[in-house]
This record gives structure tokens, C-alpha cells and sequence, in this order.
């Protein structure tokens, strides 16, 4: 009995292995049926996995796929749109089973170039298409002297104020820190319901609220080598104002737990004076059922500091999965498409983005004489350092001292620390 | 003869095979695959890079952070499952009286248990909120209150909310589990009890428990699993923040694979999970399986 009952684990221990290995099989099928197809003239496969920006990113691919496919018969795109939730899980999972996309369009970049997984740009972007790109933004995309991505789209961040509330409370618009500081005091006082400055400590974007500060003391991640200086007076002096206010009690009450989106909605609810963030804010309020009245401004800076905004910038990138010649000029193809004028204008208005090609920053601004001073913020922006190996322990070690510091712990020590264990 | 005996036998184990290879697929192999991933050096693009022996486990432990996590996930368990168990049998003793309107008050305990733990949570979340929370609201519009009150000043104020939120979306489980024990009791025990004069209290631990103590057994282990396991609540309301005070093992490691990539390490700190749940199951399962054989 004992025996059978052996037997039959083992057999069904087999099945399961191969009910596994089953579909790996299958899917590993078509890459030498696509290559065999290539080579009779018929269809080469393009596999792009693309970020899912808002509610119309999906919809807007599904056309674009439609019409690429329709235009290039020798071609089969397949667009893959996912959630900023899921979008590294899945991709890690593919690389990790050997099915990598061919191209990523995604935030990051640094750590596949680490894993020797992309081809550099040059490969695979045409001269044409690679000359519309603003140089700044491409070199946010630089390791070891090599391109490997072009940025698809950028955003970046100002300061939205409430006009009506600032000018009930009697206050101007602030351009420096102690302003800043004058002017939440005023407004508290003016009515001790409102917020009267926004600050999103998160875990979903804190290292922002760090470079707000930072950046617009003179401080930052990297000094102009590039060496990490986490731990410079500039940054301590910019964690202690931003926690500082928080304890004043000059801001939203749960910074460590309260989202950007959950200080939009403060916002365009009338109940947030002040918060720094996205040009897309300005599409939420004015669409909201009671708008309110609003302005934009440049991020407060410290006393003889310069302001500074916070650029956020995506990217397409190709990884190098062994192609043909007919293959790679598929994906040369695709990019050209993509940032041929109308469709990417198309694309970067699509959800408020701003866009990374002068070209479509020419047509952006005809659209829409409002965006220029966005692109004046976006072209004098900083960027994280992304292309650096230790970003993502960087990112998560900001937001820590951050909230250690609202927690009662203390600056230096904690920002000493971390560049301890980043820098060695 | 001897043929169709063979036939019986074997005919139990073919009707359960479609759940042991469902189990295999599902999660034999993944967790065969986690061992693996937690003794491995894994890229931040998940690229297998080698074998790591114990140095992911050495990182774990020596990370001041897990100890607090650690700490966190046991308070978490403990206090769920406890009083979730105690306020869930309590219910369930309450809806197995007969009284008007039963099937609606059992029909309303489903409730928090049918929802989707996410919405749950995030309900929550705007209830206590400070800055735009119902609960405020609601408090300033009766009069109770005159100005917001920050429920949440502290992380253990956020952890404790959270806790009475676990607390509510498990007590349905112990309630239900309970009932269907209670329902089983032959009411002739109850009867025997009266003619020989026991009270309402010795009724309840001299028949009640013991014999509900089965079905008590199966929904506490099963707790102990889920609520150790419990992602969504800890997320949806405070994601660990700040600074991993309200982080469990669960939301720890997530945090660890997908937003610092570092599926290595965050596998090395679910093989340690795995391995606190199977003690304590085990431990439970033995001593209260033990006691019942005796």
C-alpha cells in the first residue's frame, strides 16, 4: 500500500515537472519560427513592454499598433502596456525565464546596463531620429561614455499655490525658505483648518521630497563628479527645514503616509494651501468639479541659493536579444514611428507629459502657449542620478533618515550613516 | 478479484490527483524556487548570478531592521489572531441563539469577510485620516470634537490601527469556523446539564469548549498562517512607513524585491518567515492534537 502510494507521488511529482516545463517549451517555440519566417520574407515579431501612464496609455498604444501593423506588412508589433505596480516584477521575471522584451519603455535603466542585458542606442536609433533629442536628456541616460536609452517622455516639478488663500492670509508668493516659512505661519494663522504646505515623505516618492530641499540649497546626491555626498551641510541643513516645518505644524499631519495623489486631492480641494509638484497637477484641478484658483511658481530656495526643479524623465531602451538584420531594423522602425511628429506630440500630451525631442516641444508649444515655461523648467531641471549602480539603496536611505528624523533622529548622524554605507 | 481490489485502493489517490498536481505547480515548485533564489546572488535585473551560500541570511540578520520587523510581525500575529479568536468565538456564541432577525445578523458579520481586503483597508485609511478622515468628520459634525484630532500621532497609533483592522476582517473567519462547531453539539448534552442543574458558565466550559475546540483548532492555525501572511492591510495604510516601524516580515520583503531589488535578500527573509510559520503551526497542530487523543 505503503509502495503504490510511493509510486504514485513520484508520478505525480514527474507530471507536475513537466506540466511545468510544458509551457516554457511552448513559448520558446516561436523564436526560431520568427527567425525561419524573417529569412522567407514574412513577419519578424517586435516585443515591447511599455509603462502604463494613465487611463489613456492603453488605448493610445492599441492605435498605434494598429496602424504601425497596417503600415509595415513585414512586421508584427506587440505591445504589451503594464501597471507602474507591476511593471519591474514583470519585466525581472521575463528577463530571469530568458524572455526579455525587445523594447522596455520604463523609468530605470542603469541596472540592466549592469547585467550587460541592452545594446547602446546607437544601434538602434537612427541618426535622424536621434538628433531631435534635447543633449541634456540623453545625458541622463550615459554609462561608461555609451547612450543606452532615449528618453521617451519628462516631467517636472513646481511650486502650485492656492491664490485666493494666499492672498486672504496677506501673504505673497514665497521665493525663498524663510519666506516660505513666513507665509505657512501667516496662513495658519489666517485659519488654523487649512494646510498650509504639502510634504509627501513616502515610500512611493520620498527621494523627490529630498531633492526638493536639497537641490534648492546647493546640496544634492552627487557632487560634479559624480561622487555620492549624501552626507554634505547642504543636505542637513535641507532635511532639518523640511522636518522642521512638519513639526511646526505647518504641513499636511502624516507625511510619511501621505501620497503626492493624496496631497492633489488636499489641494484641489481648497484645503492645502502650498505643495510642489507635477505639471500635470494643473489638468487635475482645472477638471475637478469647483477649480480652484491657482498658480504656478518656482520651488522656494534657501537665502542666496538658486531654485531648482526636479525632473523626471522615462525612457525606450533595447535589449540585445541576438538580432538579425532584419530584426534590428524592425526596432529602428518602431522608433522612428513613435518620434515621427504627430504621433509623439500626440503621445506627450496624451497624459501632460513634456516632451524630450525639440520637435516636439515646437509643436507642443504652438499647441499650447502655456507649455513654454514648462520647457524652461524641464531644460533647467536636475535629474536624479538614475545611471548610478547604487540608486535604488540611495533612493530608499533618503526616505529613511527622512522619516527617522520626523521620528526624533538626527540629521547628520543619520545622513552620515548612509553615505557611509553607499560611498564605503 | 484481486483486480478490482487494486482498482479500490488506488480510486481515493486518483480523485485527489488533480489537487496534488495543482499543489505541486502552485507551490511546491515556487517555494523549491525561493530556497533556491535565497541561496543565490541575483542582479537587480533578477539575473542569477551564482550561488550565494548563507550570505543573503547573513544580511537579513545582521540588518538592524529585521529586528524590528521581526518584533512587529509577532505583535501583529499575536494580537490579531488572540483577539480576533476571543471576540470571534463570542459572536458566534451570541448568533447561534435563536432570536428575530438572525439571518440578517449573520448575513452582516459575512460582510467585512466578503469584501476584498484591499477596499477594506483603504476604507480605513480615509477614516482615520487626519487631514480629510470620516471620522473627524463625522465627530466635528456631532459636536464631539472641535478641531481634526490626529489619530495617528505616533507609528505605534498607526500599527494599533491597523491591528483593529486585521481584528475586524478576521473575526467573520473565527465566527463562522465556531458556529458550524457549535451547530454540531447535540442539544441533549444541554438538556442532561439543565436536569442536573449546571449553570449558564458551566454549560459553556464544561460542554461548549470542548467541544467546539476542534473547529477552534482549525481556524486558529489557519489565523496564524493568514494573518502572519497578511499583505494588503499594512500596505494599503502605511506601506511600513515611517522608517519600518509598522513594516511585517511580508510588507518588508515586497518593499525589499520590488522597490530596492533586492529579490536575493527579500527571499532569504521569506525562507525565515517560512520557516517561523511551519514551527509554529506545527506546535499548535502537535500539543492541541495531543491533548484531544488523550
Amino acid at each position: 500500500m505503503k509502495k503504490f502510494f510511493a509510486l504514485l507521488l513520484t508520478l505525480v511529482l514527474a507530471l507536475s515537472v513537466v506540466a511545468c516545463a510544458a509551457p516554457a517549451a511552448e513559448e520558446a517555440a516561436p523564436a526560431p519560427e520568427a527567425a525561419e519566417e524573417a529569412v522567407a520574407g514574412e513577419k519578424v515579431e517586435l516585443k515591447v513592454i511599455a509603462a502604463q501612464y494613465g487611463p489613456n496609455t492603453a488605448a493610445w498604444w492599441a492605435d498605434f499598433v494598429e496602424k504601425f501593423n497596417a503600415a509595415n506588412e513585414d512586421i508584427n508589433l506587440v505591445v504589451d502596456v503594464v501597471a507602474w505596480a507591476d511593471i519591474y516584477t514583470v519585466v525581472n521575471t521575463r528577463i530571469a525565464n530568458g524572455e526579455a522584451p525587445d523594447l522596455l519603455n520604463i523609468d530605470v535603466f542603469a541596472d540592466y546596463v549592469a547585467d550587460d542585458l541592452l545594446l547602446p542606442a546607437s544601434e538602434w536609433v537612427s541618426e535622424e531620429t536621434y538628433a531631435k533629442f534635447y543633449p541634456q536628456f540623453l545625458e541622463q541616460s550615459v554609462v561608461d561614455g555609451t547612450v543606452w536609452a532615449v528618453p521617451d517622455l519628462a516631467s517636472a516639478r513646481a511650486l502650485y499655490y492656492n491664490a485666493d488663500i494666499l492672498a486672504a492670509a496677506g501673504v505673497e508668493v514665497p521665493t525663498t525658505w524663510a519666506e516660505l516659512q513666513a507665509a505657512c505661519e501667516a496662513i495658519k494663522a489666517y485659519d488654523a483648518e487649512l494646510y498650509p504646505w504639502g510634504i509627501d515623505m513616502t515610500t512611493d516618492e520620498g527621494q523627490a521630497c529630498f531633492a526638493y530641499y536639497a537641490w534648492t540649497n546647493g546640496g544634492g546626491f552627487v557632487d560634479a563628479e559624480g561622487n555620492w555626498t549624501l552626507n554634505s551641510a547642504e543636505n542637513v541643513e535641507a532635511v532639518k527645514f523640511s522636518t522642521g516645518l512638519v513639526a511646526a505644524g505647518l504641513t499636511n499631519t502624516d507625511p510619511t503616509t501621505e501620497s503626492r495623489y493624496d496631497l492633489q486631492e488636499l489641494f484641489a480641494a481648497g484645503k492645502l494651501a502650498m505643495m510642489i509638484g507635477p505639471n500635470q497637477i494643473s489638468t487635475y484641478v482645472a477638471s475637478s468639479e469647483n477649480p480652484i484658483n491657482f498658480g504656478v511658481a518656482s520651488i522656494p530656495a534657501n537665502e542666496g541659493k538658486a531654485t531648482s526643479s526636479v525632473g523626471v524623465m522615462d525612457r525606450f531602451m533595447c535589449f540585445d536579444n541576438g538580432y538579425t538584420e532584419a530584426e534590428l531594423a524592425a526596432v529602428t522602425k518602431f522608433i522612428d514611428t513613435f518620434y515621427d511628429d504627430e504621433p509623439y506630440s500626440e503621445w506627450v500630451m496624451m497624459e501632460d507629459f513634456l516632451p524630450a525631442t525639440t520637435t516636439g516641444g515646437d509643436i507642443m508649444v504652438a499647441a499650447n502657449p502655456d507649455a513654454a515655461a514648462w520647457l524652461d523648467v524641464v531644460g533647467s531641471a536636475q535629474f536624479y542620478p538614475t545611471a548610478k549602480a547604487e540608486w535604488a539603496d540611495v533612493k530608499q536611505g533618503v526616505i529613511d533618515v527622512q522619516q527617522n528624523v520626523l521620528l526624533g533622529g538626527d540629521a547628520q548622524e543619520l545622513l552620515d550613516t548612509l553615505q557611509a554605507e553607499i560611498a564605503g | 478479484m484481486k483486480k478490482r481490489k487494486t482498482l479500490q485502493t488506488a480510486e481515493p489517490y486518483l480523485w485527489i490527483l488533480p489537487s496534488i498536481i495543482l499543489m505541486c505547480i502552485f507551490i511546491v515548485i515556487p517555494i523549491f524556487y525561493v530556497f533556491k533564489m535565497s541561496l543565490s546572488d541575483i542582479s537587480k535585473a533578477g539575473v542569477i548570478k551564482g550561488f550565494a551560500g548563507l550570505d543573503n541570511f547573513i544580511a537579513v540578520f545582521k540588518s538592524p531592521v529585521f529586528g524590528i520587523v521581526l518584533k512587529n510581525t509577532v505583535i501583529w500575529t499575536v494580537l490579531v489572531v488572540l483577539l480576533s479568536t476571543i471576540l470571534g468565538f463570542i459572536l458566534a456564541l451570541l448568533l447561534n441563539n435563536n432570536f428575530k432577525g438572525r439571518k440578517i445578523a449573520r448575513a452582516i458579520v459575512v460582510f467585512p469577510w466578503a469584501t476584498t481586503l484591499v477596499v477594506q483597508a483603504t476604507v480605513w485609511k480615509f477614516i482615520i485620516n487626519t487631514d480629510y478622515g470620516a471620522l473627524n468628520t463625522l465627530l466635528m459634525k456631532l459636536g464631539v470634537i472641535q478641531s481634526a484630532v490626529n489619530w495617528t500621532p505616533t507609528p505605534e497609533a498607526f500599527f494599533a490601527w491597523e491591528i483593529a483592522c486585521g481584528i475586524f476582517v478576521t473575526i467573520p473567519f473565527v465566527c463562522f469556523t465556531v458556529l458550524s462547531g457549535l451547530q454540531s453539539i447535540d442539544s441533549s448534552f444541554y438538556e442532561a446539564a439543565t436536569v442536573d442543574g449546571a449553570n449558564y458558565w458551566q454549560k459553556l466550559f464544561n460542554i461548549t469548549i470542548p467541544l467546539v475546540k476542534p473547529s477552534l483548532t482549525v481556524s486558529t492555525v489557519l489565523n496564524i498562517i493568514y494573518v502572519f501572511n497578511s499583505f494588503p492591510i499594512v500596505w494599503t495604510i502605511t506601506k511600513g512607513d515611517p522608517a519600518n516601524r509598522t513594516d511585517t516580515i511580508v510588507t518588508y520583503l515586497y518593499k525589499l524585491a520590488f522597490y530596492n531589488g533586492k529579490q536575493d535578500v527579500a527571499a532569504a527573509v521569506s525562507v525565515v518567515g517560512f520557516a517561523i510559520l511551519l514551527v509554529c503551526a506545527s506546535l499548535y497542530m502537535i500539543s492541541t492534537l495531543k491533548k484531544e487523543d488523550a
